[in-house]
């Protein structure tokens, strides 16, 4: 299942002792790696190690403490979300975020910069249909399943045309059905060029799609690699599974 | 993406934002809005002073709500200060007309425009507060503007308040208020049918998630909290006028504010035509009840708050959306 091709080794995001604490909680403790491009990167690591906030941290919702990251080499922190996703790095949720009482059509029409509208609502369209949401456009995002909510996420985080795109838990609690749907979509958008991070905890999701593995347990990094190598990790599976 | 040919299988977008009700429905909305102003106009022409005042402060409902709106219904950043906007703009239009001779009309523009500046100097502070903080940082600066009216005397008469010549006005400030809640519905319906619209929508539902998808919420919340408080300015000044006398309590009563949230709620906040139709009902239950039942309208009206609350919690607006009756969003 995964994508054919090599990995180009010029990071695309590039981490460097990024910090966040919560108190005397250290959610994110002196994390480094780089992503390359045009992959499917996944972000794994026990309940608590910090995957989410590295998250917040990557698109500016949350401030770092210490660290810095580049995107394409340039500096990033100290940017409000908007200017983020703006510069091309988008997200979904953990927990779904969509604009519940807006329509399907308008959720992703609210979000785009595009100041032609019939682009706007022509890529929205094609968005919708990508995901396979299109007959159900004009439906409130509130009253779609759990399943389509996150495949609504996922259209909407694209309108921006990002060129990086950040999944928090893409398949929790998502169909077999629905979740092929997206999987699917996430190669597509692989075989366009872009980058993707998902961060996910059904492990044959992420043995099986991503490339690429970095894992976090306290907020540390402590395994890198490809999914053979993280398997037989003796750190990452003390990590998940004690000593 | 590319190689599923995406744009053989949808319909061509050629409508642009607005305008995509259905036609039906459209014409109906149009013919009786078209109506409604028809009769507004003709009005005066029809029936006599107290009945034309009754539609004026009725008029001054529907441009308070429907800026509400903007700000809290569009935008979901509840205020409970607006009142402070229509205070600006009354003391701006009692001050100019009554200590410097301008003619009334002429001071409307600045009656619009220094609450707009106040919601500049004070939006950038206030609107990062969320939810009650928000609610009680507005109310706040409202009593605090109260009570900078009750003391600079020299500049606000204090306590004794302002008193503008003796004129008859009935007309002029009937059809003045008329168009300004014109504006302020054409306003509202611009908003709600842009894509600024859509972004204050998305704000309101869910203001990180807005964020991390590229809007610029911060300047989104500025431009509506501004444009929320320019009419209610203008009409403080002609109401101002109208009454030809202002004093601080009246003037920032926070009853206006309480009135102006009922009325869009009532309605349905976050629609058009809620306010307005909020207004229409509320007012004139509010006249009747006080007509019929002097010592019951209290009562009464908390009572029909408790009805509406509990069985039409969106409103009427979204009562009628909820059971199809009303397309239901903007964009289809």
């Amino acid at each position: 299942m995964r994508a054919e091709g090599t990995v180009d080794d010029a990071g695309i995001l590039d981490l460097q002792a990024l910090t966040k604490h919560f108190g005397g909680v250290v959610a994110v403790n002196q994390c480094s790696f780089r992503v390359p491009r045009n992959i499917i990167a996944g972000l794994i690591g026990p309940n608590g190690s910090g995957k989410t906030t590295l998250f917040n941290l990557l698109t500016g919702i949350l401030p770092a403490d210490g660290g810095d990251y580049f995107y394409k080499g340039e500096p990033m922190l100290g940017l409000r979300p908007h200017e983020i996703c703006r510069r091309g790095i988008s997200r979904t949720f953990q927990i779904i975020r969509v604009f519940r009482e807006m329509t399907a059509l308008e959720n992703l029409v609210a979000v785009s910069r595009d100041r032609n509208i019939a682009d706007v609502r022509r890529r929205a369209l094609e968005l919708l249909d990508f995901v396979t949401l299109l007959p159900l456009k004009d439906e409130y995002a509130g009253n779609l399943s759990y399943g389509q909510q996150k495949l609504l996420e996922f259209a909407r985080a694209l309108m921006s045309a990002p060129d990086v795109l950040l999944l928090d838990e893409p398949a929790a609690g998502v169909n077999r059905t629905l979740l092929t749907t997206l999987l699917d979509r996430m190669h597509e958008l692989r075989a366009q060029g872009k980058t993707i991070v998902i961060v996910e905890h059904d492990m044959q999701v992420v043995m099986n799609h991503c490339e690429k593995i970095f894992v976090l347990d306290h907020g540390e990094l402590i395994a890198e690699g490809v999914p053979g190598e993280i398997q037989g990790n003796a750190r990452v599976i003390e990590a998940y599974f004690g000593r | 993406m590319s190689n599923r040919t995406l744009q053989d299988s949808v319909r061509p977008a050629a409508l642009p934002l607005g305008g995509k009700l259905p036609a039906r429905q459209r014409t109906l909305q149009l013919a009786a809005m078209g109506g409604a102003l028809l009769l507004l106009l003709l009005w005066p022409a029809m029936t006599n002073i107290y009945r034309i005042s009754f539609v004026f402060f009725l008029l001054q409902y529907v441009v308070l709500a429907s800026s509400w709106n903007i700000i809290s219904g569009f935008t979901g950043y509840v205020s409970f200060g607006h009142v402070a906007f229509f205070g600006i703009g009354s003391y701006t239009t009692a001050i100019l007309v009554a200590k410097h001779g301008w003619p009334w009309y002429l001071t409307l523009p600045l009656a619009g425009l220094l609450p707009v500046a106040w919601a500049a100097f004070i939006g950038y502070p206030c609107l990062r507060l969320k939810g009650p903080y928000f609610a009680i940082s507005m109310m706040g600066l409202n009593e605090a503007l109260r009570v900078v009216a009750l003391v600079w005397e020299s500049l606000t008469g204090g306590g004794f308040g302002i008193t503008m010549p003796n004129v008859e006005n009935s007309l002029e400030t009937y059809y003045a208020g008329l168009a300004v809640a014109a504006l302020t519905v054409a306003m509202c319906y611009a908003i709600a049918h842009s894509r600024f619209g859509l972004r204050l929508a998305a704000i309101r539902e869910d203001e990180t998630a807005a964020e991390a998808m590229g809007i610029n919420t911060t300047a989104h919340k500025m431009y509506a909290f501004m444009l929320s408080a320019f009419w209610p300015g203008v009409i403080g000044g002609i109401v101002a006028y109208k009454l030809l006398y202002i004093e601080p309590d009246s003037t920032f009563f926070i009853i206006i504010t309480v009135n102006m949230i009922t009325m869009a709620m009532l309605g349905g906040k976050g629609t058009v035509l809620g306010p307005v139709i909020g207004t229409a009902i509320l007012y004139t239950a509010q006249e009747l009840v006080w007509w019929h039942l002097p010592w019951l309208h209290l009562i009464a009206y908390g009572a029909f708050i408790i009805l509406i609350v509990l069985f039409m919690p969106r409103g009427i607006m979204g009562f009628l959306i909820d059971r199809g009756w009303v397309a239901k969003g903007v964009i289809q």
